[in-house]
């Protein structure tokens, strides 16, 4: 895979864009300090670095989202302060968000006119130069298919045809193999040094190692805002580069968190054998979720979970997952099927009855469902059990906090306090403190945990991880819904694959099937 | 060394009197006054005169300082209502409405219930019941909407509101409602004057200082709604339910009871303020009985920024300067309407200087 088209010379050509000593602060936070960075035509420089590390303050410094606080940025030479987004556009950059921002309800060449259209639409004339790009890149797409109707990774061709549809000199993709399956991800980092190999400038933002062995000139370590470290010749360099990146050793790993960043230490590891193997737990039989406009989402969903078991559920993200959760977790009702914990019939149980019944539920978007952001992280904690801290419709506060404070130190939650604001924590100790609340329900039997790592940096993955197995060994029926192969592949036991709403099968967690797993994702049956 | 410390108190004190809280309100009032100096002077009002007859029609006799208190305990009521609800994110703006119903029902009761000869003050009590439960109806109904039919409480309780008033009309100009029996063509379109029994006593009994008692009714109210916010589950769930919906339901928190409780207990203070209008101070019904207290308490409600002592010195605030303003058109010949520019100008002038302050902290 290395080396798609041959890479320029290692002549060090003038910087396109120098970045020195540039700071970004919000309110005493900063975000970025004295970082200095070149972009040189003709290469690929990849950012790489943990979640809050400052990686995308960086792309929105260079497409003018933010103004930096301090230091200076030259372009072609000249000094360079754009003025916003449609300013650095016009003078030659152009980026490809974390977030499409596409619209849905639209044809594909009307997404590429939005925003350069000028007086009379030439929807011909654009899908002329839609298949010129397509052909220049390979990077096929539809001119009049419907945004709504393309897969993801289609959306994000479409995301990248736009900026390049531009002749951008410097092209920015920011976090742009999060949601992509395997193959998508190789075909986007050949996409890279193509136009690369054309003398522009690529700056690739990600956390994943395999993807800078794969594709990168040059690499930029970002910790705490800061530079940690630099490199021209990455793939020599991948074990100082880890070590920079989060400050720790790589061999001391856990190797869940070190299949997050695409380490080849991966292998799957055999937690303690549960007591209680073989017994079911957790039943859902032909569940069946059909939204408002009847378009199934979920069909005939069908999954045992044993106790002591961790079953992972694959798939690329919108392919029925959330609709399964939300199902389980009693927010959505189901329009078919059962769902059994043990003899107990939870088919459309209110939230409430579904914890009661001990299943443990991290969803998905912590910020929407699993917690209150402007309430304490006492308050958090025991969001669902406040009960047992109310005596005559009084809250005993007291009490909330002291033993808010035992289970911070036992699953290792950071914060000033149990008073201390939801919201003033790190995302690693939110979401810590999310699975605390589920993982000590006093009944416990099943826990159902949805991308539970999303956005988490290393230590904390490993710690989420080591909590999830630790309640397996326990005997508690685990459903990890995940769409990290990788991580799927070295915490779960058995894998099933969505997609669209469709188990399309079933395999052991063994990471020799990962090829296969990546199929099913896309849909082709085992 | 004492002296230094004392000098450390001192500016601490300082400090505290000094901080945007407390400084800011402060000056938005000093601000609206001045200006509303400037508009008495423009209009060709000796200034000193009008200032004289304000002050006079505030503080300047033991009636005027009671009308005061009791015009401020119906706009607290009310604004602490909005508060509550607020705290589950729902605007109530229906106070007027439910003023409205709260003095209907109060009166209907004190007039027709046979509840005069009640011992142990259930002659007012009985009357003042019906309209917390008429307000508590009617705020509940804007709840029951929007559970059911996700309809924006804004909008409900604001249509509720000219139903009521309207309601109001329409009982005191039927003679088949509250309308008093029609002995001549001139007779007024009002209800027969309520019982002495059924009428909230004074606190010093002396009918130069008309004081009743909803004024440490209300203090009691503010204490209660205090602890209920800041202490117990059912504040809890209000505050969870008004920050995430989603996530408040998920650990078991009913949204739909939620809404109802927050609702139904502001619109139940809202009739709680009209009875005490009617029962404490107007006796009789008419037309235009609510006279916009409503409104009057939701701005209190919302300057006050969830803060119940911040109510409180709104509502203060607004009853003496509606008392004043009175004074001020009889006496100087002064518009009402001027202290309702002025009690504008302040809304703003506040509006203005938090949201500044705040974007300067962010900054």
């Amino acid at each position: 895979m290395e080396a798609v088209s041959p890479r320029p010379a290692e002549a060090v050509a003038e910087p396109l864009l120098a970045l020195s000593e540039v700071t970004k602060r919000f309110g005493n936070f900063a975000a970025l300090s004295d970082v200095s960075l070149d972009l040189r035509p003709g290469e690929v420089h990849c950012i790489l670095g943990e979640n809050g590390a400052g990686k995308s303050t960086l792309c929105n410094l260079i497409f003018g989202v933010h103004r930096p606080d301090g230091g200076g940025m030259r372009y072609q030479g000249a000094p360079f302060l754009p003025a916003g987004p449609a300013d650095a556009l016009r003078q030659g950059i152009a980026m490809v968000h974390q977030h499409f921002s596409l619209v849905g309800d639209m044809s594909v060449v009307d997404n590429v006119l939005l925003g350069r259209e000028r007086g009379i639409l030439d929807r011909k004339g654009c899908a002329r130069q839609l298949a010129k790009i397509a052909d220049q890149y390979g990077l096929p797409l539809d001119p009049f298919a419907k945004i709504e109707d393309l897969s993801v990774g289609e959306r994000q061709r479409v995301e990248i045809v736009k900026c390049l549809i531009r002749d951008p000199r410097l092209f920015v993709l920011d976090e742009p193999t999060a949601v992509l399956l395997p193959a998508e991800i190789s075909a986007l980092l050949d996409v890279c040094r193509r136009v690369a190999a054309e003398g522009r400038a690529v700056v690739l933002v990600t956390h994943k190692l395999a993807e800078i062995k794969q594709v990168a000139d040059r690499v930029t370590v970002l910790r705490g805002g800061r530079t940690v470290a630099t490199s021209s010749e990455p793939s020599k360099d991948i074990d100082a580069l880890v070590r920079a990146m989060i400050q720790g050793n790589v061999e001391a790993l856990d190797t869940s968190a070190a299949s997050i960043l695409g380490l080849e230490l991966v292998a799957h590891v055999d937690h303690e054998p549960a007591a209680k193997a073989g017994i079911e737990a957790l039943q859902i039989d032909g569940l069946t979720v059909k939204d408002s406009q009847g378009v199934t989402r979920l069909d005939n969903f069908t999954l045992t979970v044993d106790r002591g078991e961790i079953v992972g559920v694959a798939g690329v993200e919108g392919n029925g997952q959330s609709e399964l959760t939300a199902v389980l977790a009693g927010m959505m009702a189901s329009t078919g099927g059962r769902i059994h914990l043990g003899s107990t019939d939870l088919t459309g149980r209110s939230p409430k009855e579904i914890t009661a019944a001990g299943v443990g539920i991290v969803p998905e978007d912590r910020h929407a469902v699993g917690c209150v952001p402007g309430m304490s992280l006492a308050e958090n904690i025991y969001l669902n059990r406040l009960d047992e801290f109310t005596r005559f419709g009084f809250l005993n506060r007291t009490a909330l906090e002291r033993e808010a404070t035992t289970l911070m130190q036992r699953f290792d939650v950071r914060a000033r306090g149990p008073g201390a604001l939801f919201s003033s924590l790190s995302g690693g100790n939110q979401q810590k403190a999310v699975l605390a609340r589920e993982i000590t329900l006093p009944n416990l039997s099943c826990l159902i945990a949805a991308q539970p790592t999303r956005g988490l940096d290393v230590g904390a993955v490993a710690a989420v991880y080591g909590h999830v197995r630790e309640a397996c060994s326990r005997g508690i029926a685990v459903l990890l819904v995940s769409s990290e192969i990788d991580e799927l592949l070295t915490v779960a036991d058995r894998i099933v694959v969505l997609y669209r709403g469709r188990i399309m099968g079933s395999c052991p967690a063994d990471p020799a099937r990962k090829d296969a797993i990546g199929a099913m994702m896309a849909g082709q049956p085992l | 060394m004492t002296a230094v410390n004392q000098e450390r108190s001192f500016a601490a004190a300082l400090r505290y009197v000094l901080r945007p809280a407390l400084l800011v309100p402060v000056l938005a009032v000093a601000f609206a006054a001045l200006v509303g100096l400037v508009l008495i002077a423009m209009i060709g009002v000796s200034v000193p005169k009008a200032v004289a007859a304000f002050i006079d029609g505030t503080f300047g006799s033991p009636f005027a300082l009671a009308a005061s208190l009791n015009r401020s305990s119906v706009f607290a009521l009310v604004g602490f209502g909005f508060v509550l609800a607020n705290r589950a994110n729902l605007t109530n703006v229906g106070g007027e409405g439910q003023i409205a119903v709260g003095g209907i029902a109060a009166t209907a009761v004190a007039l027709y219930g046979h509840v005069s000869g009640f011992p142990l003050g259930l002659a007012f009590i009985l009357p003042m019941l019906a309209a917390v439960i008429a307000g508590a109806l009617w705020g509940g109904l804007a709840a029951v909407l929007k559970v059911n039919s996700g309809t924006n409480e804004v909008i409900s309780t604001l249509l509720l509101s000219f139903i009521g008033v309207w309601l109001l009309y329409w009982s005191v100009q039927s003679p088949a409602l509250l309308r008093k029996p029609m002995t001549s063509s001139a007779t007024l379109p009002e209800s027969l004057e309520i019982p002495d029994a059924t009428q909230l006593p004074l606190l010093t009994g002396d009918y130069s200082f008309p004081v009743h008692i909803g004024l440490p009714l209300t203090l009691l109210l503010a204490i209660v709604v205090g602890v209920i916010l800041s202490r117990t589950i059912l504040g809890f769930r209000l505050r969870a339910v008004g920050l995430n919906p989603a996530a408040a339901k998920r650990a078991g928190v009913s949204y739909a009871r939620t809404v109802i409780f927050a609702l139904s207990t502001a619109g139940a203070l809202g009739g709680l303020a009209g009875a005490l209008m009617l029962l404490g101070e107007q006796y009789t019904l008419k037309d235009g009985f609510s006279s916009g207290y409503g409104f009057d308490g939701l701005v209190a409600g919302l300057l006050a920024r969830g803060s119940i002592l911040g109510v409180i010195a709104a509502s203060l605030l607004f009853g003496f300067m509606r008392s004043g303003g009175i004074n001020m058109e009889m006496v100087a010949a002064v518009p009402t309407a001027l202290v309702v520019v002025i009690q504008g100008l302040i809304v703003i002038t506040l509006a203005g200087a938090n949201l500044f302050i705040e974007k300067w902290e962010r900054r």
